[in-house]
């Protein structure tokens, strides 16, 4: 379905896309713990989530309070130590690394604070790269890349490399290459901070238009609170646990 | 864009690397296919062997002889068509204008009769007949000893003693370019009406005949065979192809060494192109993990860089190739050809060894990438976000 389409918040046509309480994210009792030798470190303990279906949420928290792991965790990155994930009506405590990876390349949009966009790939080629992976036919892929491009507003930089656009643009182009496929829930962590100002006030535009025009849901990491205020929902993590 | 595309893309990201790595295994492939073209060079004779010729010889090895009488049994053998016979001379230039080459006494009236691959003038032929000590040469050795039709050449041997001297009758020239065209061939009956040749008075090399139905040859040599069982000398006939072979069993020592070293010419190669392939992937964790995180699978992954050191070993081949055609066949082969004929009277790198090289350079592709591809696609996608280079 292409970006401009509403999200009719359907997952494989066998759910809603929605975890029965009118969240897209529930998690339950999460505890992860990391282990340096034998030594073991508690990153979040005993952690609780609903984020809603069609929400702009911004997760914030000193260094090492565990923000990146709670993202990495509700997109499927990782697995918590104990606990329940259930996101946009999937399980995903149980889900093979298989499984885990076709869920996020239908359900899951990316974007990263590095961009993180291939630097042998032009702009259109980046926006298609998660398309290859569904059986879209060559013109059926090239149509959602240009609609994903149109809204984030570079069109005209389609057959740009990275190298040949500034930092703005090149987060704009993963946004749109976290959106091609239509995502349930976008995942972003520090979209703004390797951006100046102008740059970073367009990027969360972008995300606002995004949530507030398509209806996507947005969880978004954050060192910035001009970037955090810009969400909907405010959330604070210290030493493992929401405050 | 398709799933080949990124990895068609990633071969030229460091262009100075990739260009020396593809010149590293050009240059390996050139090696390889240089010792394999010696091989296949050496083998030559043996692969273009006639299929309608068998070789008969003394059962015990070839340097032993059989007794002359054998080749009028041979001949009324059913099935066989001619046959004729020669003995080794072991032919030596006194004047040292060549290291080696192949001196045979032959039947006169057989021998160009069964051995069709070479050329020789009717009128020569005639006179040679006539002249019992008149001596035929290839065309590359009458050059090298710089004698023509008419000119008296003299030769030495490591079997007889003393200057045979012999006429120039003929000079033959190959119908086939494996055939030999640095052989001196003299008559049998002179060597065996010599004094210095009483040691092996009325004796043969070997029978070779020429056999009507070549689907008949293994039943042929059978029947040959069981006929000199109860005899004092018993007889080994195979097809010519084997004969040849056994001939090149004599150097098979060296013939392995080839092989070892053509061996370690791949190891180094793929040494080459597992070096490049490791430095790219481990340059590239953060962006595995990306694609990764995007909902690429491992498999995905393994397929990326296996595609990269395939494309990059086979490029390397088709480089080695293009210098293997232009240095080996365009240039030492041509220049061995003539300086060492004798051994090497065909010297070009054959197709086998073109396809050969190309299939070595593509395999090394994938065996170098194979370790890197699935540490790469093992990697947590966590930990490969979070590694930078």
């Amino acid at each position: 379905m292409a970006p401009e389409d509403k999200n009719d918040g359907k997952n494989d046509g066998k759910n809603d896309g929605k975890n029965g309480n009118g969240s897209i994210v529930t998690l339950s009792g999460i505890t992860k713990t990391f282990y340096r030798g034998k030594e073991p470190i508690p990153v979040l303990e005993g952690l609780d989530l609903d984020v809603p279906t069609g929400s702009f949420e911004a997760l914030m928290g000193p260094s090492g309070s565990g923000k990146s792991t709670l993202l990495n965790i509700i997109a499927g990155l990782d697995r918590p130590t104990k606990g329940t994930v259930k996101v946009a009506g999937s399980d995903l405590t149980h889900m093979s690394d298989g499984e885990l990876a076709k869920w996020r390349s239908q359900t899951i949009g990316f974007v990263f604070q590095s961009f993180n966009l291939i630097p042998v790939l032009t702009a259109a080629q980046n926006v298609e790269l998660p398309l290859l992976l569904t059986g879209l036919s060559s013109a059926e892929r090239k149509k959602r890349v240009a609609t994903a491009l149109r809204v984030v507003n570079l069109e005209d930089r389609m057959d740009h490399f990275p190298r040949q656009m500034s930092g703005g643009q090149e987060q704009r182009v993963a946004i749109a290459r976290a959106i091609v496929n239509d995502p349930k829930i976008i995942v972003a962590d520090e979209p703004t901070g390797d951006l100046d100002r102008k740059s970073a006030d367009d990027v969360l535009h972008l995300m606002e238009q995004l949530n507030k025009e398509f209806g996507k849901t947005i969880f978004m990491v954050t060192h910035d609170p001009a970037a955090a205020e810009r969400a909907s929902v405010q959330r604070k993590l210290d030493k493992g646990t929401l405050v | 864009m398709n799933l080949m595309t990124y990895a068609r893309r990633n071969i030229f990201r460091r262009r100075g690397r990739t260009i020396l790595t593809v010149l590293g295994v050009a240059l390996t492939i050139l090696i390889f296919s240089g010792m394999r073209t010696v091989v296949a060079a050496w083998e030559a004779g043996a692969e273009e062997a006639r299929a309608d010729r068998i070789a008969s010889r003394h059962k015990n090895s070839i340097v032993m002889l059989l007794p002359k009488r054998y080749v009028d049994d041979v001949r009324a053998v059913p099935g066989v068509d001619s046959a004729t016979y020669a003995v080794w001379f072991g032919s030596k230039d006194p004047k040292k204008r060549t290291e080696f080459f192949a001196g045979f006494a032959v039947d006169h009236e057989s021998w160009f009769q069964v051995m069709d691959e070479f050329e020789l003038a009717p009128a020569a032929l005639e006179e040679w007949k006539r002249t019992p000590n008149g001596a035929v040469l290839g065309d590359l050795l009458a050059k090298t000893l710089e004698v023509k039709v008419g000119d008296r050449v003299t030769i030495q041997s490591d079997i007889y003693p003393g200057d045979w001297e012999f006429v120039v009758k003929g000079i033959y020239k190959p119908l086939r370019k494996t055939a030999d065209r640095n052989s001196f061939i003299f008559r049998w009956d002179f060597l065996n009406n010599d004094p210095r040749g009483d040691v092996m008075r009325d004796q043969i090399g070997w029978v070779l005949s020429r056999i009507k139905d070549p689907t008949q040859s293994a039943a042929i040599s059978k029947q040959i065979d069981t006929m000199f069982d109860q005899r004092d000398d018993q007889t080994l006939t195979q097809s010519e192809r084997a004969f040849q072979l056994g001939w090149l069993g004599m150097f098979s020592s060296l013939l392995k060494a080839f092989d070892i070293v053509t061996l370690i010419i791949l190891l180094v190669m793929a040494l080459i192109l597992a070096n490049t392939i490791a430095m790219a992937v481990r340059e590239r964790t953060h962006e595995y993990g990306v694609l990764r995180a995007i909902g690429f699978q491992p498999g995905h992954i393994v397929g990326f860089v296996l595609g990269e050191a395939l494309l990059v070993g086979a490029l390397g081949g088709l480089v080695g190739i293009v210098f293997t055609v232009l240095l080996i066949n365009g240039v030492i082969g041509p220049a061995v050809e003539d300086g060492m004929g004798a051994w090497f009277p065909y010297f070009r790198a054959p197709f086998k060894v073109i396809a050969m090289a190309f299939g070595a350079a593509t395999l090394a592709g994938v065996l170098a990438g194979a370790y890197p591809a699935w540490q790469a696609s093992r990697r947590k996608v966590t930990d490969a976000l979070r590694r930078i280079d």
